[in-house]
């Protein structure tokens, strides 16, 4: 296995309100590897999001990396002077968000904040730019790219904003995309043609990609390893088809059947109980054990268990996961 | 946005142009409404009292019963509002807006005489209001929470909560009456002597320009002399103010999303701050920051009657205190207008920069 | 609904300029309560009788200049025959136009009240009755009340102000209906967006499907809604509105002379102007109760607006 693009490891980053200390993210470990996808899935609020910007350090105020390393390249980001850091921020890795309406300036062209970025980070005249800018406009898949560079983001759809958006992270070649829910917004259809375009880029520019997402369909759909996190944790961590035939954690067994299926007869729409936990006071032990039903009173809410590799590639943070093995096979002959 | 969307109606199209000519046809006639209220307070007045805006007092008092009923028959002041309303208002048009008891002349020239003064303290007023303003409200919101921050919001709530009035008398006593850098008034008397000689060219009736045009250094230092505490004590409310509204706007555009995005490209902070974050914020700082410019003429009413200063403020003032409603009336009128008009402007311009509503 | 208010008063007394702005109201409101103590209004040549209106100020001097603060121990009451009486025998602030300024403040705390309190709240309910029915009915009841509102908008406050009062009289009634009626715009404009906001959510929509009139759905659903912000924005017109009102009377529009206002105190000092700076007390006292006054408004608005809206704060 060649080395890693990029190396997350026990990465921990609270946010301090008023209200308390909020532990968003909270020891988490993976890689990312040169030219693959790497999927982060779990349900709003557990701290995808905050991870992404930590590796890119663009929390706010009230958040800070409390803990770890962030390795890009050798180098760890987490030590270097903001000058340097800026240096690798869109041009390096690279960043994409949900809503591209509010994540656009209103006020400026998109050529304007294209070219914005390319001259930033490379060294070209405003005239070169502004060729590579509709170049990358068209590469995206923006018809009439000559005339929509000098337009603003409301006049364009929402589809088209977002591959703008990914346009202007692509326009200095970043070996690392950081796409943090960039399909959410948007409707189904268009959804389907931006990944489409995102894994073609992906080919093209030999890129990795971290896709951030809280849909199981996007990850079946686009990535090659899956980080499954839960309050703050990463709780299962596999390649994309172990991830779906053979889920060893609760949560993502409970995520994945939760799917509804038109293939099989299903009276009741099976549902993860609960709800996610108040981060100001998570459970003692383990996270998720509330609301899970492999619960075994006495251990899952004493301490809380460690990220083991069971099989190789394959971590799981449950003292239990045997027992969800037993009983995906026990669905499994009922079919 | 929201708020200029729900306090201004863009029509059914939201182009641009549209908007332009639907405001320009409600000026006429937001004027028309501001004269029938102004008439209409003054008819409050009933018509023994509205006599005393058309005959000398004395003659008044000495009249009789009839001879009074024959001067108000005499200026229709019997007849039904409406009647008068208009030939008002046809008057006005014609820009007779009657006689002037504080002037001794026609009102219009008292105003047209006063008018210059007026323009010019307002017109330098404006800069230190803005410039001081929105520079202070910028670094406060990105310095939020610290002791910058607390520092200078201190600051402006205190000047916000100044009364112009108590400022100029403060300005007054400490600059005038124990250092003696500032007095009151327009000019020294020598000063005045030279702009009265007929060497002296108006060109533009603006004091400090004037001077400069005609070469008289010494004539343009001595009006700025006397400008400086009016200057200070028009503009000490206002950029409190505006320092508010700027911050919280740069407040609210610093939470932005795309201010995330400037970020993540690697841009530095600030240019994340000067060019992206700030053109939105001053976006609704323009009207706001705009309507308070208009006010800023109104403040001279005050300003102009603390320094002794000649103006159209010092003019209402007084025409207030001598019951000169023809005067009154003029002045309620110029001072709407210039509100009315200024904020067509203002919103001309706020639809300008900002390119959604602009390219709807 | 109790975690959310609990949160709000913990912000509202977390912030030091809250709390000096509380204090300071406070300040004002018992100064306002114990002026017959501080102030005794009774007649200076005769200290048994009480002054017909306590609001007039009594003459303590017939002396044209001002007289600089004197203290109790200034005083002999061997000499007077009785015990010293503050503002009639000593005066604390001084005197001009020959009236004590420490009566003229601290009466003119109650005064200032008054007129604040009066002012805000009438024009407020004005402005939210117009703003509301504007807002709920839309259509042309709307257009019509707004071009109305833009109309009354047009003159500048202070100018209109003084239209007014020069029509009306001198005397604190006619200032405080001329700030009335000039003064609900802004109530009606507030109001009548949070309800267009308020008014396409689901909650009225329910109601109105369930055939509830509309009276009651103004008055039970979306005013409580709607209201805070109002209420927030009346409180910090009440400092605006102070001013106004004593702009008006340091004219001669307003207030009588003589009258217990602070405007009216500092338009006395307008008599002195060459040599002010040796009759600084007659400005500086009453111009500091007037900017504390404000002041402590204005905190307190600052601090109820980011109570009840953090995001503005942090």
């Amino acid at each position: 296995m060649p080395e890693p693009l990029l190396i997350v490891r026990n990465l921990k980053t609270y946010f301090y309100t008023e209200d308390g200390v909020v532990k968003a993210v909270d020891g988490v470990d993976f890689e990312v590897y040169e030219g693959e996808t790497l999927g982060i899935v779990g349900e709003s609020g557990c701290g995808k999001s905050v991870t992404s910007l930590s590796i890119m350090r663009l929390l706010d105020e009230k958040g800070r990396i409390v803990d770890g390393e962030v390795i890009f390249r050798g180098k760890n980001l987490l030590e270097l002077p903001e000058d340097e850091m800026r240096r690798i921020r869109g041009n390096e890795i690279a960043m994409i968000f949900q809503e591209p309406m509010v994540a656009l300036n209103p006020v400026y062209t998109i050529g304007d904040q294209i070219i914005e970025a390319i001259t930033l980070h490379q060294n070209v005249d405003e005239h070169e730019a502004r060729k590579m800018a509709i170049d990358l406009l068209r590469k995206v898949g923006i018809p009439e790219p000559e005339k929509r560079i000098d337009e603003y983001p409301h006049q364009l759809s929402g589809g088209m904003r977002q591959r703008a958006m990914i346009a202007m992270a692509l326009s200095c070649r970043p070996s690392l995309l950081i796409a943090d829910e960039p399909t959410t917004a948007l409707d189904v259809t268009i959804q389907a043609q931006i990944l489409e375009l995102m894994k073609e880029l992906q080919k093209e520019y030999g890129m990795a990609i971290i896709l951030i997402t809280h849909d199981m369909g996007v990850i079946a759909e686009t990535a090659d390893r899956v980080v499954v996190m839960y309050a703050g944790k990463v709780v299962e961590y596999a390649d994309v088809k172990t991830l779906f035939n053979d889920p060893k954690h609760p949560y993502t067994y409970g995520l994945l059947t939760s799917i509804p299926r038109l293939d099989i007869e299903q009276e009741k729409l099976k549902s993860i109980p609960g709800v996610v936990p108040d981060p100001l006071n998570f459970p003692s032990g383990c996270r998720f054990h509330p609301r899970c039903e492999f619960f075994e009173k006495g251990k899952c809410d004493v301490n809380e268990p460690e990220l083991v590799e069971v099989e190789e590639g394959h971590k799981v943070r449950c003292y239990f996961w045997k027992k969800v093995d037993e009983t995906k096979k026990m669905e499994a002959e009922k079919v | 946005m929201v708020e200029f969307l729900q306090t201004h109606d863009l029509g059914g199209d939201g182009l641009l142009t549209a908007y332009i000519i639907r405001r320009l046809l409600l000026l006429p006639l937001i004027l028309f409404g501001v004269s029938l209220i102004i008439f209409s307070m003054m008819q409050v007045l009933g018509p023994d009292k509205l006599l005393a805006a058309y005959v000398n007092p004395n003659i008044l008092d000495k009249a009789t019963e009839e001879a009074l009923e024959a001067l108000k028959e005499k200026y229709g002041l019997n007849d039904p509002m409406i009647v008068r309303y208009t030939k008002w208002l046809r008057n006005v048009l014609k820009g007779d807006f009657g006689w002037s008891l504080v002037g001794k002349e026609p009102v219009k020239d008292a105003i047209l005489e006063r008018l210059p003064y007026t323009v010019e303290l307002a017109l330098y007023a404006i800069f230190p209001v803005v410039v001081v303003g929105i520079w202070l409200g910028v670094i406060a919101a990105v310095n939020r929470d610290r002791f910058l921050d607390h520092f200078i919001r201190i600051f402006a709530v205190v000047g916000w909560s100044f009364p112009d009035f108590v400022f100029g008398l403060l300005v007054l006593m400490i600059f005038y009456s124990m250092l003696n850098w500032l007095p009151p008034g327009n000019l020294s008397n020598w000063a005045e002597e030279v702009v009265r000689s007929p060497e002296f060219h108006r060109y533009t009736h603006l004091l400090t320009i004037d001077a400069l045009l005609n070469g008289r250094l010494d004539v343009f230092w001595d009006a700025l002399r006397h400008l400086i505490g009016p200057i200070m004590t028009l503009s000490w409310l206002w950029w409190a103010y505006l320092l508010r509204i700027t911050r919280s706007s740069m407040l609210e555009v610093l939470n932005k999303e795309f201010v995330r995005t400037a970020r993540a490209k690697g841009l530095p902070e600030r240019v994340v701050i000067n060019k992206h974050a700030r053109r939105n914020a001053l976006i609704p700082v323009t009207t706001v920051g705009g309507a308070m410019v208009i006010n800023l003429f109104a403040g001279t009413v005050i300003v102009e009657m603390v320094f002794n200063r000649t103006g159209m403020g010092s003019f209402t003032a007084s025409a207030a205190l001598q019951l000169d409603y023809a005067s009154i009336m003029a002045s309620a009128l110029f001072y709407s207008t210039i509100l009315v008009l200024g904020n067509l402007i203002i919103d001309v311009l706020y639809a300008t920069i900002d390119p959604r509503i602009r390219l709807g | 609904m109790r975690q959310e208010t609990k949160r709000i008063f913990r912000r509202l007394f977390k912030n030091p300029s809250a709390i000096l702005g509380f204090s300071l109201l406070i300040f004002f409101i018992l100064v306002a309560i114990f002026a017959p103590l501080l102030a005794p209004p009774v007649n200076s040549f005769n200290p048994n009788m009480k002054l017909p209106d306590p609001y007039i100020m009594p003459v303590v001097s017939w002396k044209q200049d001002p007289i600089p603060p004197t203290t109790k121990k200034d005083v002999d009451p061997q000499k007077l025959g009785r015990e010293p009486i503050r503002c009639i025998d000593y005066h604390p602030f001084g005197v001009i136009g020959g009236r004590d300024i420490f009566y003229g403040v601290v009466w003119g705390t109650r005064t200032a009240f008054k007129v604040g309190i009066i002012v805000t709240v009438v024009s407020t309910l004005i402005g939210i009755t117009i703003g509301s029915i504007s807002g709920y009915f839309g259509g042309w009841v709307d257009e019509i009340l707004m071009r109305i509102t833009d109309v009354f908008l047009s003159i500048p406050f202070l100018v209109a102000a003084i239209v007014l009062t020069t029509i009306l009289g001198v005397g604190l009634d006619k200032v405080m209906i001329a700030l009335i009626v000039f003064g609900w715009m802004g109530s009606a404009r507030l109001i009548r967006g949070n309800i267009l906001q308020v008014k396409e959510e689901q909650f009225v929509l329910a109601a109105k499907a369930l055939g509830v009139r509309d009276v009651f759905i103004i008055t039970k659903h979306i005013l409580p809604n709607t209201i805070f912000p109002v209420v927030i924005q009346a409180s910090m017109r009440m400092g605006s509105l102070v001013i106004t009102a004593a702009a008006l009377s340091f004219l001669g529009l307003g207030a009588p002379q003589g009258y217990a206002d602070w405007g009216a105190l500092l338009s006395y000092a307008r008599d002195w102007m060459l040599e002010i700076g040796k009759h600084w007390y007659a400005i500086v006292y009453p111009g500091t109760a007037m900017v504390l006054f404000v002041l402590a408004w204005n905190l307190v608005g600052d601090a109820l607006r980011d109570a009840f809206d953090p995001r503005l704060k942090g």
